[in-house]
């Protein structure tokens, strides 16, 4: 499938550069863009602060870290350079591996720049810092979310199914999360709920996949958007009438002990609710699965070449289902962890996130390791958009809030490049 | 083990694929199954694979009456296949493929590598197939990916193997070693269900050989008969490989190739280096396994695949990474190796389809509008002259056999202005009858005074209608020769041996 | 009689009655959906068992609810046949007689015109999941041109209207370009587009001269009267079917024509049947790529501008945002009229009138205008899904009937 679309895609002598080198352009580009924008955009005696305390639920601060106090300007320009530097060594040396790694370092530097450049005062009496801390946990929020969607489109895609219907399958956790959580007060019952509703959900995208081979992108749209529509529509029919169906509140973290004391780490990485560790759990799980067990070697060979796989016995139709129904639940149950993080549901409350899961799954190259570093970036990106107007940067937040988006483009149209699908993904699957 | 098929009838809606087929296989017996391409081979062997169910009759293992439910179930019978399109997921490793379905596993349900690592050590031994089991597929040539097939279907300890055109793809010398392979499989007592066509290879290696035309067993055979005996039964008829071919004198050249160099999708170049000369009037065939380079070629030449370096000139124009567009206006015929992919679109009417790369040419269109009055005056003309069998203009061309189908790809390329023609695997599963019209065709077009070009992975077919034969190996045209040159020179030349060597031996 | 039985048969296996079963089942599931959601029904259910008019009341109580629900539809959609009753004897209140039909064109007229955009790329083999967003785009630079220049109607009318379809070309280029370019996955570039265009929307309305004048909030200018298009039946007739119609019935005769008659238009089908025959013909496709997106989104952008110039005469943040949106639908409909523009022109209508239908249901009987939308992804599920319908209906199984859309995943 592949060599034959490649003939497509490239009609001119193939000038088209490696994936490597767009990255290594990217950084490049970020860098000085950070050098510019935030570095020469700064005033040269304007300083910036980041503070480290732990802010929880009720706004106190346990303890107090010190603070950090950097020259805007220089440290701008620093992290430019830096940034720079890393796009070309990766033009220059050309390494094969750890590339998103390098991208990813040169984008929490970019994110630093941006925050250091958020936090300047006029001059060194003034006082404006951004709390460092509160900036990683805000920014895990959606990650968590977005790793839920790419995950299972991971499940789904690797079997060969393509998944569009995440932000559905997102709506209908959430919506039902909500419900229960509000009767029940019980978020166990509530993740219950978004399994059962992702894997419902799952369970007809597969239908209607498998057993009728409809076009599997028309029918993930198609069935997102009617799960949102009928979100709109039993929140005005049921939610609206009996708002005590919709007093939810969000979940509680659960602290660690020990561990979650550690200054930084510990606030952001062992102090989450519930969701954040069963979403690390499943990472850990799928990859696992997917690259070390007999299961994940028959849903490779499935998502691959599923008539090699029927030619030993195994039975494609039945794992894809298997699969697009366990990825339903995976996004379900990012549903219930998108109402948990947010606390109240409306209609609105996915906003695109199944989506711009979908590209991280892109981005992550289809790997449980890779889709993290998506969702972080995304999910710091989206956190930044929101929040950045509370740092008074002067810029539309419209436009701000379009920064995902823009990311999402430029992922999916340079840095992609040509990374492989699996290759009978999006194909249904005729028995002889 | 014994397996015998007792009456087996497979149909497709009205289509009887295969009509009371019996025949056994003896434990350690090499038994070929003869017959021309859509005869019912492969329907039958996906029957007794499990991969379709018979209407009728039934499937016996050692006297005792099985059914299939699946290919899964075949497997654990004993049963192995070694498919034509090989069914090796390309981004696994050896060890990965072999495998899988079956896979050796550890706590947890983790895969066992380090045992699936030695029992693939072991096959190989035994059989001497050797394979690196940390190999990727896709890195693997043709030839070791098919060990990597017979691999599998041993290590699902497979007593009948099913080899489904096994030799299509190779060159003479890996076919020998293949053949190796079979006789060390029957020696180990396995059982060889062997499919082909081709009369050499059947002979040198069967046992027993059963014909079978039309989805019927036509009769059984020895290997001790003759070619032509074996032939006859196979095609119904006496059949003549010449083509009726009348002398032509070559004239001036027509397409000249420079020392092109040509990449497919992975990078790798597969074109390396070929320079060749066609002239007026002459057809040159390329001879070659299938993946040396030849399709490649053609889609360079037809302006579909960049050209890396090298040139490419047509009657005096340099076509090199000019578009197809541009190279189809120059004169260039190109009927497309696969003509269902990249000649036809099979849900359009003929009509259309006879006019697809020239739908703004004079009389179609004028000034961006299509005039369907000419469209349907075009086709009818060419429905008579090239003797397309279609309901009407306007059905679409999937509703036509596969004869008709290449009729329509010639009557749309012969009717235009051209310089040369280029035809890949022209005659591909085609009925004889369909063949010899398609060969009378290409050398009326030759008589005409145009340049041909065939690419044919039928050495016969190479031989009857060329004038000249370029072989091709590895990207490499290994030598340019007369077509009454001898089979086993060709043969050598497929395999990379190079002329003045052959020449000295 | 045979010739009567042939007709049968043609229309049994012809795709319109395939689509009106697909109505049907739609039409089903929206029923159900009523029945889970409205208390009343669900309590007569819920005592089906405690009386032995239980049954009775309850299949009473459902019905009239349903029916209810799509009597309001209907009336709200088509005609209330009691006003026509009264118009007819009286001669009086014809206005309010037309208002239904007049809405329901009212609201196809953009709605065709994007829809057909829709399926240009759809019989292209691309998909354009951003038609709402280039119709943002377009509704906005139309709104800017048409508000603020001085000019004669003669000038100002088409200019509004050509700087809506540059609005959407130039969203719908974008895509364009990068699939041609870079093999970026056209649905995951549009997707994003249209987030990409709400937030525009916001961000033009509140922070350029788009926006009213004296206002805070995020409404734009109105157009000058210039540049309106004008109710059919004069602005003191209270019907809001404007001249956008033509507009809408001229672009279906153009794209009909560009489809099946023009060279290009081949040039697409081919591309969109068999990419590969397509390249080996001489067809460039990255050209046919780049083209078709322009001409879906400048037709997308072109209903933008038709929406606002002929029904809202201003933008403000909730046009075609959420349930408004016309992009989704376009999809629906285009499929629901098999991609071609006379098909999308009745799909349109339909699509229109289940839209028109649903607010005067919520009007009437308070259900949510969300059921039509409900009944309409279901129908279109129903639609790409041909085998179900015909499994449910019994039909004869067909090889070449249904959609042929043959999407390959995200290698294409």
């Amino acid at each position: 499938m592949t060599t034959t679309l490649a003939n497509i895609s490239e009609t001119a002598p193939r000038r088209r550069l490696q994936r490597d080198q767009v990255i290594g352009l990217l950084m490049v580009a970020l860098g000085l863009f950070t050098a510019w924008a935030f570095g020469l955009g700064a005033a040269g005696r304007s300083q910036s602060q980041f503070t480290f305390d732990p802010v929880n639920a009720s706004g106190t601060v346990p303890w107090h870290l010190g603070a950090l106090t950097l020259p805007t300007r220089v440290s701008c320009l620093l992290a430019g350079a830096l940034i720079i530097a890393g796009g070309v060594e990766i033009l220059w040396r050309r390494p094969r591996r750890a590339l998103l790694a390098r991208f990813g370092g040169g984008a929490v530097l970019f994110f630093l720049a941006i925050l250091t450049w958020a936090s300047r005062t006029h001059g060194p009496s003034q006082v404006s810092f951004v709390n460092l801390t509160s900036v990683l946990v805000g920014g895990i929020a959606p990650a968590v979310v977005l790793t839920y969607g790419s995950l299972s489109g991971v499940l789904c895609e690797r079997a060969g199914v393509v998944n569009i219907a995440i932000e559905g399958q997102f709506l209908a956790g959430a919506f039902l999360g909500s419900l229960i959580d509000s009767v029940t007060h019980n978020f166990f019952f509530a993740t219950l709920g978004g399994v059962v509703v992702g894997a419902g959900l799952g369970a007809i995208l597969a239908f209607f996949a498998l057993r009728y081979q409809s076009d599997q992108i028309i029918a993930g749209v198609v069935l997102a958007s009617l799960v949102i529509s009928l979100g709109s529509y039993l929140n005005l029919q049921v939610l609206t009438p009996y708002p005590q169906y919709n007093a939810g509140s969000p979940a509680p973290n659960l602290m660690i002990p020990l561990l979650g004391k550690i200054p930084i780490l510990g606030p952001v990485l062992f102090d989450e609710n519930g969701f954040f560790y069963l979403v690390v759990a499943l990472v850990l799980l799928i990859s696992f699965g997917l690259f070390r067990t007999r299961w994940g070697l028959r849903v490779r060979a499935v998502g691959e070449h599923p008539k090699a796989a029927a030619s030993v016995g195994i039975d494609v139709i039945r794992t894809r289902y298997v699969n697009v129904i366990l990825g339903g639940v995976v996004a379900g149950v990012g549903g219930v962890a998108l109402f948990a993080w947010q606390g109240q549901f409306q209609p609105g409350i996915t906003s695109g996130y199944g989506y711009i899961a979908l590209a991280g799954l892109i981005f992550g190259r289809w790997r449980p390791s890779g889709v993290v570093v998506a969702a972080l970036l995304f999910g710091m990106s989206v956190y930044l958009a929101n929040n950045l107007q509370t740092y008074q940067v002067p810029v539309s937040t419209s436009i701000l809030l379009m920064f995902p988006y823009v990311v999402t483009i430029f992922v999916v149209s340079g840095l992609i490049g040509r990374v492989r699908a699996p290759a009978a993904d999006g194909i249904p699957y005729k028995r002889d | 083990m014994r397996v015998e098929l007792r009456g087996i009838t497979k149909r497709f809606g009205t289509f009887t694929a295969n009509d009371q087929i019996s025949l056994t296989v003896e434990p350690g017996q090499i038994h070929c199954l003869l017959g021309e391409n859509g005869a019912g081979k492969s329907t039958l062997m996906n029957v007794l694979f499990g991969l379709l169910r018979p209407d009728e009759g039934q499937i016996l293992i050692d006297g005792e009456p099985v059914t299939f439910a699946n290919s899964g179930e075949a497997v654990r019978r004993g049963i192995g296949m070694v498919h034509q399109h090989f069914m090796l997921v390309p981004v696994f490793s050896v060890a990965e493929n072999v495998v899988l379905g079956f896979e050796p596993t550890k706590s947890f349900n983790r895969l066992d590598r380090l045992r699936a690592r030695e029992s693939i050590h072991e096959a190989s031994q035994r059989f001497g197939l050797e394979v690196d089991p940390d190999a990727i597929v896709e890195e693997l040539p043709v030839g070791i990916q098919q060990r990597v097939e017979i691999l599998k279907a041993l290590n699902h300890d497979a007593q009948l193997l099913i080899l489904d055109e096994p030799t299509a793809v190779l060159t003479p010398q890996e076919i020998d070693a293949l053949i190796g392979i079979m006789r060390s499989l029957k020696d180990a007592g396995k059982s060889i269900l062997f499919i082909s066509h081709k009369l050499r290879e059947v002979r040198e290696v069967s046992d027993v050989i059963t014909v079978i035309r039309q989805g019927r067993v036509v009769g059984t055979a020895e290997p001790t008969d003759s070619e032509t005996q074996l032939a006859s039964l196979m095609v119904g008829r006496d059949v003549s490989l010449t083509v009726t071919k009348e002398a032509h004198e070559a004239g001036a050249s027509r397409l000249e190739i420079r020392d092109l160099v040509v990449r497919d999708d992975r990078g790798v170049a597969v074109v390396d280096g070929v320079s060749l000369d066609v002239r007026a009037g002459e057809i040159v065939a390329l001879a070659g396994v299938q993946g040396n380079g030849q399709t490649e070629l053609v889609e360079a030449l037809a302006g579909v695949r960049p050209v890396e370096s090298g040139t490419i000139t047509l009657d005096g124009r340099d076509i090199t990474n000019a578009t197809p567009r541009e190279i189809l206006d120059a004169g260039l015929g190109h009927v497309p190796e696969d003509r269902q992919r990249d000649g036809l679109v099979l849900s359009m009417s003929v009509a259309d389809n006879l006019v697809l790369n020239t739908p703004r040419a004079t009389p179609y269109a004028r000034r961006g509008s299509r005039r369907r009055s000419e469209v349907r005056r075009n086709a009818e003309e060419r429905i008579r002259d090239f003797d397309i069998r279609t309901e009407s203009p306007e059905a679409p061309v999937s509703s036509l056999s596969g004869g008709n189908q290449q009729k329509v790809i010639l009557a749309r390329e012969l009717s235009r202005p051209l310089k040369v023609l280029v035809a890949a695997q022209p005659t591909r599963g085609l009925d004889v009858g369909s063949i010899e019209y398609v060969h009378r065709q290409i050398v009326e077009t030759r008589n005409a005074g145009q340049g041909v070009v065939i690419i044919s992975s039928e050495l016969d077919e190479v031989l009857a209608l060329g004038d000249r034969v370029a072989v091709m190996h590895h990207g490499k045209i290994m030598g340019v020769v007369a077509p009454s040159t001898s089979r086993e020179t060709i043969g050598l030349l497929m395999a990379g041996v190079v002329l003045e060597e052959v020449a000295g031996a | 009689m045979r010739r009567l039985l042939r007709w049968w048969r043609g229309l049994y296996e012809s795709p319109v009655l395939l689509t009106a079963f697909a109505v049907v089942l739609g039409l089903v599931v929206g029923m159900f959906v009523i029945i889970f959601t409205t208390t009343p029904v669900l309590d007569a259910w819920r005592s089906v068992l405690n009386s032995w008019g239980g049954p009775g009341h309850a299949l009473k109580t459902t019905l009239d609810h349903v029916g209810a629900a799509y009597r309001a539809m209907f009336n709200g959609a088509i005609i209330d046949p009691s006003t026509l009753w009264h118009s007819l004897n009286t001669g009086q209140g014809w206005t309010q007689t037309l208002t239904p039909l007049s809405e329901t064109l009212t609201y196809a007229t953009p709605l065709t015109i994007a829809s057909i955009g829709v399926g240009i790329t759809f019989q292209t083999g691309l998909f354009n999941i951003g038609a709402n967003g280039q119709a943002i785009i377009g509704g906005i630079i139309g709104v800017a041109i048409g508000s603020s220049l001085h000019l004669p109607t003669i000038i100002l009318m088409p200019l509004t209207l050509l700087a809506g379809i540059a609005g959407g070309i130039i969203t719908g280029a974008i895509p364009g370009l990068l699939k041609a370019f870079t093999g970026a996955h056209e649905v995951i570039v549009t997707l994003m587009f249209n987030y990409v265009a709400n937030l525009s929307l916001i961000f033009a309305l509140l922070s350029t001269p788009l926006q009213q004048p004296g206002q805070g909030n995020d409404i734009s200018r109105t157009l000058r009267p210039g540049a309106l298009l004008s109710p059919l039946f004069g602005t003191t007739s209270g019907l809001r079917v404007n001249w956008g119609l033509f507009i809408a019935a001229a672009i279906v005769v153009l794209a009909w024509w560009f489809l099946e008659r023009s060279s290009l238009g081949f040039e697409f089908r081919v591309s969109g049947a068999n990419p590969h025959a397509a390249r080996v013909s001489g067809i460039n496709p990255r050209k046919v790529t780049i083209y078709a997106f322009l001409i879906s989104g400048g037709l997308a952008g072109l209903a933008g501008i038709t929406q606002v110039a002929g029904t809202t005469h201003y933008i403000d943040g909730g046009f075609l945002v959420g349930s408004a949106g016309i992009g989704f639908t376009a999809i629906t409909v285009s499929l629901l009229g098999r991609n071609r523009p006379i098909g999308i022109m009745w799909g349109a209508l339909l699509f229109a009138a289940l839209g028109v239908g649903g607010r005067a249901m919520q009007a009437t009987t308070g259900i949510p205008l969300d059921l039509a939308t409900i009944i309409q992804y279901a129908i279109v599920l129903f639609i790409a899904t041909p085998v179900l319908v015909e499994e449910i209906f019994r039909m004869r199984a067909r090889s070449a009937g249904g959609l042929q859309l043959a999407s390959q995943g995200w290698n294409t």
